[in-house]
């Protein structure tokens, strides 16, 4: 790898010196003025999308869960409210952590949506724990969403490409949606005073960027690609006898949203 | 005996008819007036709405974005084991940091012990939610102790935050002593 | 984990897990009263329908006056909901691009329906009274009498005979309406599948049943404190017969809200695990105590007396309008613990949030007493331009 070997040939250089001034900055500093003018260099993450020039993607997204990989930084959570300026006390995304004992008691907690990550054990617990695990949470993107079933004037919608957005130009803020959706992703901009939810960006994504708390995620727990392509991850994860499910199935959203190893006690 | 009325036995109802009939009509103008351009082009919404969607501005970008220009540490994260960590989950969203191509902004760089609740974010053993096989989990300061280390030690005096074995790997080099395989 | 639920002890002990979107109540006071005043609105149009379609003949000296309450309350029943909406000034959208699948998306269009067909009941049952009145008048009133008579001054036995058809037309299509007005409120939550408090059949009829008796008590009480203000003899029979259809409504009413709930007690499904930690947490006040034990079974045992024991005159005017105010009362419980019980459990399915209205908040509790007195003083002022009773010339020739 050429970049490994200009690094080892740069340490052994002057190894001391080196990392003082990555440490103190200097490089980095000094090379902020040789950045590209372009700005159109980075590569997409999703293959083929800015060729694309149609009004909907032809692509076929899901997303999914792993639970059983997510550690529960809440990188994802930092990521999305960055990437939104989501308000204090209202989450796009969350990370869950179940905690079952032996005596099959669920205890869950979500410290402000695991934005600032989990830092202490949970102490009332009254017997061994015998599962434990994190689960992130964001919109399900529902094939047959009751959110935009209710909404009275049209503002929320399913796109023909599968994402269910809202039109913040249009929403009147009744919070119908907000009751109707079984998952409560969605809340109440406090700013634009209409409802808001995770939206799998997708303004990021038909730019051919992975969703933020995609991109982010150190452990790959989040996984968003194309269900038509036959080499994407999400094609093999779900082709293979994993264990896969949905949140609430007895609603008959359909979500688009699966969790790979979810246990029976997740809601 | 009759008496004599200016209106007509029915001239109210006339007119109410007219008053709702003409109400509807302007109800019907309004609606004509009001109705976004783009309803209904797609389906029961703004049509236009796909492209304020897309239009959303961009705030995280890739790591390959931060390393267009942040060279020297591009090759230090993307060597080691926190080449999937974001840039920005510590550093800040590059919409803060870059616009149309120009710095227009600082991002913050963790110092202290700030940095410490960092790395403890995500291998800090005593969450055992944490699948194990995923993450290296550490507890403090039982870490600290084994590896013989003063217990008021920063994370980042050992472990160079962008490549935590950097060091590691090269005091193993220096001392000539080859490193133990970290198991996974 | 229900174990830790029902000690229902702290907001802590009830609360295993709230999802973080849960914490908050979106529909506050104003969804609760919003109900509430519709209830009214279709019940006291029952009542005047009782006597211009079924003809129980006893209630004539309330049938006018029903009809103007149900119009003062009418209009401000989108006052609330005016107050909650987060962009007021799209409401519109509603009636300009209504979602065809949404329980919402009718209310408007259902609501100035309504509001047209009652407006014009009112115009032609007063027809008569109001040329009377305009002749009379002079200046601003008469400009008022002459809108209100639509221009016309025929009140021939041909004119009146005409009119008598047209109110008898819109009487018959005004109880359907009423009802879908109303039944379709409950429907709003009702088909709510994501809250199982809300998600029953039975949530429409429940709704419509409490509006019948929420309507009658109304007029009850108002009836009976405007006769003692104004010094007029109150008319016995008319409030024997009231109390009798109140009771009548009130048994179907307070049978189906019990049945509700035991049929989610007996089937026992996983949503009734969380709804029964919200009856015995968070609602067990609101609900057990006062909705049902106080404000339930006292009216319905002082009902079923009233209505089968021929007590003096006194007695009924003296109980009659206590009893309207504890089923106006145990009518606004019902929807405080529906519209905002519903809220307090968390889709988590596993713990609850609670939730205290303020005084002074855009929808806190003064702003909801501002609501509750509008439509009475709304009604005042109708008062100066329609006679809220019929009196002997009053000509009604049918």
């Amino acid at each position: 790898m050429e970049d490994m070997k200009q690094l080892q040939e740069e340490i052994h250089r002057d190894r001391r010196g080196f990392l003082k001034k990555v440490l103190a900055g200097t490089i980095g500093g000094s090379l902020l003025m040789v950045y590209s003018a372009s700005g159109r260099e980075i590569a997409e993450q999703i293959p083929g999308m800015r060729e694309e020039d149609t009004v909907f993607t032809k692509k076929n997204f899901i997303f999914i869960v792993d639970i059983t990989r997510c550690i529960g930084c809440g990188s994802c959570c930092i990521a999305d409210k960055n990437e939104y300026n989501v308000p204090d006390g209202n989450y796009r995304t969350w990370v869950e952590r179940y905690i079952i004992d032996d005596h099959d008691e669920v205890f869950v907690d979500s410290p402000n949506g695991g934005l600032d990550g989990y830092t202490k054990p949970r102490t009332d617990i009254p017997y061994p724990v015998r599962d434990t695990f994190f689960v992130p949470k964001l919109c399900n993107m529902c094939e047959k969403p009751s959110c935009t079933q209710v909404c009275p004037v049209g503002a929320t919608y399913k796109s023909e490409d599968g994402f269910v957005l809202i039109d913040e130009k249009r929403c009147v803020g009744c919070g119908y949606c907000i009751q109707a959706c079984p998952y409560s992703v969605r809340f109440l901009h406090p700013v634009t005073k209409t409802a808001s939810k995770c939206t799998w960006c997708y303004h990021r994504v038909r730019d051919g960027l992975l969703p933020a708390c995609v991109s982010v995620c150190p452990v790959q727990a989040r996984k968003f690609g194309d269900l038509n392509d036959k080499t994407s991850e999400v094609y093999k994860i779900m082709r293979e006898p994993h264990i896969i499910s949905v949140l609430k199935p007895g609603m008959g959203n359909e979500p688009q949203l699966h969790y790979l190893g979810l246990r029976r006690e997740v809601v | 005996m009759e008496k004599k009325y200016k209106s007509s036995y029915f001239a109210h109802v006339l007119k109410l008819a007219v008053i709702l009939v003409v109400a509807g009509g302007l109800g019907i103008f309004a609606r004509g007036i009001f109705l976004p351009e783009t309803m209904g082009q797609y389906g029961h919404y703004r049509g236009s709405d796909i492209q304020d969607q897309r239009d959303v501005a961009i705030r995280n970008q890739t790591n390959d974005a931060c390393f267009e220009c942040h060279r020297p540490i591009r090759l230090i994260h993307k060597a080691g084991v926190h080449k999937t960590v974001s840039c920005e989950v510590c550093h800040g969203p590059y919409a803060d940091h870059v616009k149309d191509g120009k710095v227009i902004g600082k991002l913050p760089v963790k110092r202290g012990m700030e940095i410490k609740e960092l790395c403890l974010r995500c291998h800090n053993k005593v969450i055992k939610a944490r699948p194990e096989t995923v993450i290296k989990v550490v507890a403090m300061p039982q870490h600290l102790e084994e590896k013989k280390v003063q217990i008021t030690h920063n994370c980042n005096q050992c472990h160079m935050v962008h490549d935590p074995l950097l060091w590691v790997r090269a005091a193993y080099e220096m001392a000539g002593v080859p490193m133990k395989e970290e198991k996974k | 984990m229900s174990a830790v639920a029902a000690s229902g002890e702290s907001l802590a002990a009830i609360s295993n897990f709230v999802f973080p979107n849960d914490l908050h109540v979106h529909w506050s006071l104003m969804i609760v009263l919003y109900p509430y005043i519709t209830g009214l609105v279709a019940g006291a149009f029952i009542v005047s329908s009782l006597y211009h379609v079924f003809h129980i003949k006893s209630l004539k000296p309330v049938a006018q006056f029903s009809l103007l309450f149900a119009l003062a309350f009418l209009i401000c029943a989108t006052w609330p909901l005016m107050n909650h909406l987060g962009h007021p000034e799209r409401a519109m959208s509603m009636m300009l691009t209504p979602n065809p699948t949404s329980a919402m998306a009718g209310f408007g269009y259902i609501y100035s329906a309504y509001f047209i067909v009652l407006l014009l009941e009112i115009i032609f049952i007063f027809r008569p009274t109001v040329v009377a009145l305009g002749a009379k008048a002079t200046g601003f009133m008469k400009t008022v009498y002459t809108i209100l008579a639509i221009g016309s001054d025929n009140v021939s036995a041909k004119a009146l005979k005409l009119d008598h058809k047209i109110i008898s037309f819109l009487a018959a299509i005004g109880i359907p309406m009423a009802c879908v007005l109303h039944g379709y409120v409950g429907f709003i939550f009702g088909g709510i599948k994501a809250n199982p408090l809300w998600a029953t059949p039975l949530m429409p009829l429940i709704f419509l049943l409490s509006a019948c008796v929420s309507g009658i008590a109304g007029i009850i009480l108002t009836y009976i404190i405007l006769m003692k203000v104004s010094g007029k003899k109150v008319d016995i029979e008319c409030v024997q017969t009231l109390i009798k259809f109140l009771w009548g409504f009130f048994i179907l009413d307070f049978v189906f809200e019990m049945l509700e709930l035991f049929s989610h007690f007996y089937m026992a499904t996983h949503h009734w695990h969380t709804l029964e930690a919200l009856y015995s947490g968070p609602l067990f006040t609101t609900f057990w105590v006062y909705q049902v034990g106080i404000f339930s079974v006292i009216p319905f045992f002082l009902l079923m007396a009233m209505s089968l024991i021929k007590f003096k005159d006194g007695i009924l005017l003296f109980f009659a309008p206590i009893v309207s105010i504890m089923i106006l009362l145990q009518v606004i419980l019902m929807r405080w613990n529906v519209v905002v019980g519903g809220q307090l459990m968390s889709k988590s399915e596993r713990g609850a949030t609670t939730f205290h209205p303020m005084w002074f908040e855009k929808e806190g509790i003064a702003v909801a007493i501002f609501i509750m007195i509008a439509p009475v003083v709304i009604l005042w002022l109708i008062g100066k331009v329609l006679p809220f009773w019929q009196t002997e010339e009053g000509t009604e020739t049918a």
